[in-house]
């Protein structure tokens, strides 16, 4: 299987500290991969260097084989990379429709085309209709959940990148939001998923990897990994490929 | 009567001053920066308008067709060389340099057109008026109000419905999340200056039509902008233009008490909105 | 965490803190003598060289004072002018008016700008960053205008200090000598004591993050507030001293703008949060204004452009070019740790 993409060495610092040390992870067209570990372990600076966030050299972030690393954000999404963000990050002061039509318009105006239109959306999220002229302050975490997942498909990505997309929902509305998930890989939209709740990103993904102190310590399918492979790579240990 | 008539006069005047305010509050709710050099940029428009009037013989809507495109190349000009370097969660980077360009451009114009006041000759319209029980009104006011109520309805309704107002919505509310979303954020930046500027095309007409204009007094348009986004509350654009209209009255009826005692007046009432309602008449909060 | 070690209580410490450098402890040395030759003046210089020291000495004052605030307490002023007036008056008022001796009036004139700057700071602190600024602009207006119509100050046509005529020359040159002498002291000398202490290590925290200064029990709101008054104060005696020289007041200069410009060139050119910044940007001023201030407006356009240069490109100015290239601060204010383990015997 090619990756649609994919990290070589990927190495990114704040300021003089250095948060990844040579990160290798990919994706397949169409798959879903988790990338879970600790607090702290590098899990959402992955996320942002990727992103264009943080500053990178170009040939450790490749999208289709070529060089994206450090293009700025913009550019990220317009090439079809799209994030759900850390504490989701809505347009405080719009209402739910206009946040999702800021999305809309950009990829109008990016002549990005893709399965997802704000009906189909409304379908997958029936909420996000009935509330569509709400300020978006005023919903629950589980529905500005969806409304920044959302958000992220009508850029029309090829590559979802989720950040913490459960944490601190209730686990009925955790379940609601993971349902939606085969239905945005049918789209042939590849999936990563960071996740703090172990369980969850094992049944949700085809493969896993997990990070300690900026390093990938556990990489494998997420079927035939044990838990106590997990909890190896979780606290330390040596990389260990299943 | 005599108040009534300060209060009609008030407006009147607000609404030259809405159509230096909004430009502020745009720039302001977007990119968080004062631009220092924004009266200063009605000047130098208005001086080069008068220019433009003398030199070809152009009429008042002639000499706007041509400043208000200009002034529009100027906003963008300035966000893209200058203020896309300075914008950012420090506000000092920002102020220094608009304040350099605020003295740089003030003595530059003091160069070319000499420190004397102008104004822009409007053809027998600005001396035109009329009488509605007992009060005389003029007909220049009136239309520079009602470009102002213009003005303020359609930059809400952009910000409201266009794809623009979104993506500019969106970067003014969180500008890292926009970008995720596809939105450049200095081409938005670059859009929202060029307008903020753009409007200052129509108050150099204006400006220069009421009064007259000489390059120091910059200086007191950007004070009157920045009053009355502050009294109206900021973060929305009709919020400026009634902050102006406030503004405007207080300053025809201080001067109606003492003629000393007029810009004073809408300083003091600035002040004291700052102190009971630090949010605006029409903030949040 | 890293570990650091420290010895037991009951041994020597291994570890000292070093305070003052070679250059720091050579230019103590030059700021003291500067001092004395401020004071001694009338002994060496014409009245003509005083007078242009003293203008010299309030734009360092003045420049400092805007560099405490915007280079430390993150309060980006252009209406410092306000204090300066209102000092100004105020002494011009004491002395002409009521006959008191003007050197004193120059002391009970700080009064003003003290107890103005209180009401002014609780009303300007609830403008966000950059609006802060040009509110400051309108109170120094507000100043301006209501001297303007102030009767008892003589309204727009200003006052003169004709009180200065009882004393001879010779006497006003000393005068002269002194207060520049005292305000080098108390705005450059104050400064850096105030920098010095803890107090400063708190504001240096406080400018490179004000969110962790705050939880590490900083109080930032009192000590901007702090800075803001003594601020004030500063330009108030800088205005006394300068007016009293002028002999001079009226609305229009009293709160001149240019102050502002001045104060604001001075600091970003020379290096914002430095007292070294201040020196050489006045230098750089000084010399520009004595050279090219006959060019009038070009002069100007080219300081402005200068200064929006620095923001683009150098925000930390001359001194901050310097000091990457050489350490050797005049005015260290960082504490250094010395090990001293290895000089053991």
């Amino acid at each position: 299987m090619t990756a649609v993409l994919s990290t070589h060495g990927l190495i990114a610092r704040y300021g003089d500290f250095q948060a990844l040390y040579g990160v290798d992870i990919d994706l397949a067209e169409g798959e879903a991969v988790a990338l879970i570990g600790a607090n702290g372990a590098g899990k959402s600076t992955f996320l942002r260097a990727v992103m264009g966030l943080l500053r990178v050299a170009p040939d450790m972030v490749r999208l289709k084989g070529q060089p994206i690393g450090g293009m700025a954000t913009d550019r990220m999404v317009q090439m079809g990379i799209s994030i759900v963000p850390e504490g989701r990050r809505l347009f405080t002061g719009m209402s739910v429709e206009d946040n999702l039509r800021v999305a809309v318009d950009q990829a109008q105006r990016m002549g990005r085309k893709g399965g997802w239109s704000l009906a189909r959306l409304q379908a997958l999220f029936p909420i996000l209709k009935d509330k569509a002229r709400t300020p978006v302050e005023s919903l629950s975490g589980g529905q500005q959940q969806m409304v920044a997942i959302g958000r992220a498909l009508l850029c029309q990505p090829s590559v979802l990148l989720c950040d913490e997309i459960s944490l601190g929902l209730a686990p009925k509305v955790i379940r609601e939001i993971y349902a939606a998930l085969p239905e945005i890989r049918a789209q042939g939209t590849a999936v990563m998923l960071v996740e703090q709740d172990v369980g969850l990103a094992q049944s949700a993904s085809d493969r896993l990897y997990c990070m300690l102190e900026g390093r990938v310590t556990l990489s494998g399918r997420s079927a035939e990994v044990t838990r106590d492979q997990i909890g190896a790579a979780y606290f330390g240990g040596s990389h260990a490929v299943v | 009567m005599q108040w009534f008539d300060a209060l009609v006069q008030g407006v009147l005047l607000g609404g030259m001053y809405a159509q230096y305010a909004l430009g502020m509050a745009l720039m302001f709710g977007v990119m968080r920066i004062v631009n220092v050099s924004h009266g200063d940029l009605v000047i130098l428009l208005s001086l080069i308008g008068i220019s433009l009037a003398s030199s070809f013989g152009f009429g008042p809507v002639t000499v706007m067709v041509a400043l208000v495109p200009l002034a529009v190349i100027l906003g963008w000009l300035l966000q893209k060389a200058i203020l896309n370097r300075v914008v950012g969660d420090d506000p000092l980077p920002s102020l220094i340099a608009t304040f350099g360009l605020s003295l740089a451009l003030q003595n530059l114009m003091l160069q070319i057109w000499s420190a004397n006041s102008r104004s822009l000759p409007g053809g027998g319209i600005e001396s035109k008026s009329i009488q509605i029980g007992g009060i005389y009104i003029g007909l220049l006011p009136v239309i520079v109000l009602a470009f102002a109520i213009g003005l303020t309805f359609a930059l809400d309704l952009m910000l409201k419905r266009s794809r623009f107002g979104r993506a500019l919505r969106a970067a003014a509310a969180d500008v890292e999340a926009a970008s995720m979303t596809g939105i450049n954020p200095r081409r938005v930046y670059a859009a929202a200056t060029a307008i903020a500027v753009g409007i200052l095309g129509f108050a150099a007409v204006f400006q220069s039509l009421r009064s007259t204009v000489a390059p120091a007094d910059g200086g007191a348009q950007l004070i009157y902008a920045f009053e009355a986004v502050i009294i109206g509350g900021m973060g929305s654009v009709w919020g400026a233009f009634i902050g102006s209209m406030v503004l405007g009255i207080s300053q025809a009826i201080g001067f109606r008490i003492d003629p000393g005692f007029g810009v004073l007046a809408g300083h003091l009432v600035f002040l004291l909105v700052l102190a009971t309602r630090p949010q605006g008449l029409f903030g949040k909060g | 965490m890293t570990s650091i070690p420290i010895s037991p209580a009951s041994a020597a410490p291994a570890v000292t803190v070093r305070r003052q450098t070679t250059s720091g402890r050579i230019a103590l040395t030059l700021f003291a003598i500067a001092i004395l030759a401020l004071a001694l003046m009338p002994w060496w210089a014409k009245t003509g060289t005083i007078r242009m020291v003293l203008e010299l000495c309030c734009y360092i004052a003045v420049a400092q004072m805007w560099n405490m605030l915007a280079g430390y307490a993150g309060l980006v002023s252009v209406g410092q002018q306000a204090f300066m007036g209102a000092a100004g008056y105020a002494m011009f008022v004491l002395a002409q008016t009521f006959g008191v001796n003007p050197f004193l009036a120059i002391a009970l004139s700080l009064v003003v700008p003290a107890v103005l700057a209180v009401p002014c700071y609780f009303l300007l602190h609830r403008l966000d960053g950059p609006y802060f600024a040009i509110g400051t602009w309108v109170v120094a207006e507000v100043f301006r205008l209501v001297s303007t119509n102030l009767g008892w100050v003589n309204a727009g046509a200003g006052m003169s200090l004709t009180v200065m005529k009882d004393y001879s020359a010779f006497q006003r040159n000393i005068a002269m000598s002194l207060l520049c002498a005292v305000m080098i002291l108390l705005t450059i000398g104050g400064s850096y004591w105030f920098l010095r202490s803890r107090y400063g290590l708190a504001l240096i925290a406080m400018r490179d993050n004000p969110v962790a200064a705050a939880s590490q029990g900083v109080n930032v709101k009192r000590l901007r507030f702090m800075i803001y008054v003594a601020a004030a104060v500063g330009c108030g005696l800088a205005g006394s001293v300068y007016f009293m020289a002028q002999l001079r007041i009226n609305p229009a200069s009293a709160f001149d703008p240019m102050w502002s410009n001045l104060a604001i060139f001075i600091v970003m050119v020379g290096g914002i949060a430095s007292i070294e910044g201040v020196l050489i940007g006045t230098a750089i001023y000084f010399v520009a204004d004595r050279w090219f201030g006959a060019y009038g407006a070009s002069y100007f356009v080219v300081l402005g452009v200068m200064t929006v240069l620095v923001a683009l490109y150098a925000r930390t100015g001359i001194w901050g070019l310097v000091s990457r290239r050489w350490d050797a601060p005049w005015f260290p204010i960082r504490r250094h740790l010395i090990l001293k383990t290895e000089e053991k015997p």
